[in-house]
């Protein structure tokens, strides 16, 4: 079992890294007996923490599988308008930095930096700690809807990077992001993508790296380069200590590239400490 | 029908923040290849997804959408663009069994639900009981399955 309450040491690390969120999630089969009406008793675990809710459409169901290269970048979804369907909730800190997100067969927790917040990352050790906490007290309350266990067959680690430029910084994109040079002719703005698949020791597929970069604005107008890392997969078992080791295995898979893809000039500007 | 990114931004709950060019993914492709296999399988997933408990006249179920989408993401790493639909057949537990049957050889997936998958490939050359493995998020042996097979009823076609 991985650890979790101290911090790597072989692992890139930065004073001030430039992260805007967080999401560590799981998706689960619909445990038996659960139905929407429930949702106010599964809030009721958190509530003391998290007092604010707020209803928004639910996350389609998603799966990682692997096996001819050239896979879309986006993938039709189905429609499914039979039956009951069933909120997102969320469940928000009176501070809106941290937030637990809780549909029918998911269960994400988000950092993120608040709006004109100086809100500092909590570090991933911390925030694992406590998603897996939530984690047990879901499975426990659904454990007395039935006696099954949270089926567990999906996990997802995001970070989100906002670059900005200070005034006197130069936000050309090559400055940044060592997989980027667009020579002396800088776009206006761009996009790019890029997965890879993770293998196991034995070369199966095990999850898969999605990495995305792309020019934007901040509401107050500053420019700045938006780049997200995600590992996404199934647990190689459906519990959660499989499912808290895979998020664990995640994390360092994106700090590590992470670190390959961004340039010493940015992590001088970072303070990177290892 | 819906196109959702890779990306699984909807996860994030900070989007909001920060509006990003998102050019490259809201254009609309020229021509959408979304021909042979594609839009009869989610026109087909959809319906059996829409089934009535008791649809077999006995306490069959609905197929969930978890294993409508499973089955969806398995065909988009194992079909080509040019690939025939499969004929797709619910079973009276929600499972599907995806099937191609051509006069050159046979190819069954049983999806009993997300990353359990029993596949079953019949060929002229291979024994009479054919070949068969069980499998959990990697296709790729399935997709050399349906590239054999179609490449066989191709030559095949050609030839007569």
């Amino acid at each position: 079992m991985i650890v979790t309450s101290d911090r790597s040491t072989d692992l890139p690390d930065f004073s001030t890294p430039p992260l805007n969120e967080v999401v560590l999630g799981v998706q689960f089969s619909t445990p038996k007996g659960y139905l929407q009406i429930h949702a106010g008793r599964v809030w009721e675990l958190y509530r003391s923490d998290y007092p604010e809710v707020q209803e928004h459409a639910p996350l389609p169901p998603n799966f990682e599988t692997f096996g001819i290269a050239h896979q879309r970048m986006s993938m039709p979804q189905i429609r499914f308008d039979s039956g009951g369907s069933h909120d997102r909730f969320w469940f928000v800190e009176p501070s809106g930095t941290e937030l637990i997100q809780f549909q029918q067969d998911r269960l994400l927790h988000n950092w993120r930096k608040v709006v004109g917040g100086n809100n500092t990352y909590p570090r991933y050790e911390a925030m694992v700690s406590r998603f897996k906490e939530e984690l047990v007290r879901l499975q426990e309350f659904m454990g007395t809807l039935s006696s099954q266990k949270l089926q567990i067959n999906q996990c997802e680690i995001s970070y989100i990077n906002h670059i900005v430029s200070k005034p006197n910084d130069d936000l050309s994109a090559s400055h940044w992001l060592r997989f980027l040079n667009f020579d002396d002719v800088p776009p206006n703005d761009f996009s790019v993508s890029a997965r890879e698949v993770i293998r196991g020791p034995d070369g199966s597929p095990r999850s898969r790296l999605t990495y995305e970069a792309s020019t934007g604005v901040l509401a107050n107008g500053d420019p700045l380069i938006a780049m997200t890392l995600a590992v996404r997969g199934a647990p190689p078992s459906g519990d959660i200590e499989s499912a808290i080791d895979f998020l664990s295995e995640g994390r360092r898979i994106i700090v590590t590239k992470f670190a390959k893809l961004t340039t010493e000039y940015a992590h001088k500007k970072w303070g990177r400490n290892q | 029908m819906n196109m959702q990114l890779r990306s699984g931004i909807y996860s994030q709950a900070n989007s909001g923040s920060v509006m990003t060019n998102v050019f490259s993914r809201r254009r609309a492709p020229v021509t959408d290849v979304m021909g042979y296999w594609r839009s009869a399988v989610l026109d087909r997933l959809e319906e059996l997804t829409r089934l009535n408990v008791g649809w077999d006249g006995y306490d069959g179920l609905p197929v969930s959408l978890e294993n409508a989408t499973f089955a969806l993401r398995m065909l988009e790493v194992t079909c080509r663009e040019d690939t025939i639909a499969p004929q797709i057949v619910p079973g009276p537990s929600g499972e599907l069994q995806i099937e191609w049957h051509t006069e050159f050889g046979d190819i069954e997936l049983l999806v009993r639900g997300p990353y359990s998958v029993h596949a079953w490939r019949h060929l002229p050359s291979l024994s009479a009981d054919g070949e068969e493995q069980e499998l959990t998020n990697d296709f790729l042996l399935v997709a050399r399955w349906i590239e054999e097979l179609s490449e066989l009823n191709i030559v095949i076609s050609a030839a007569a």
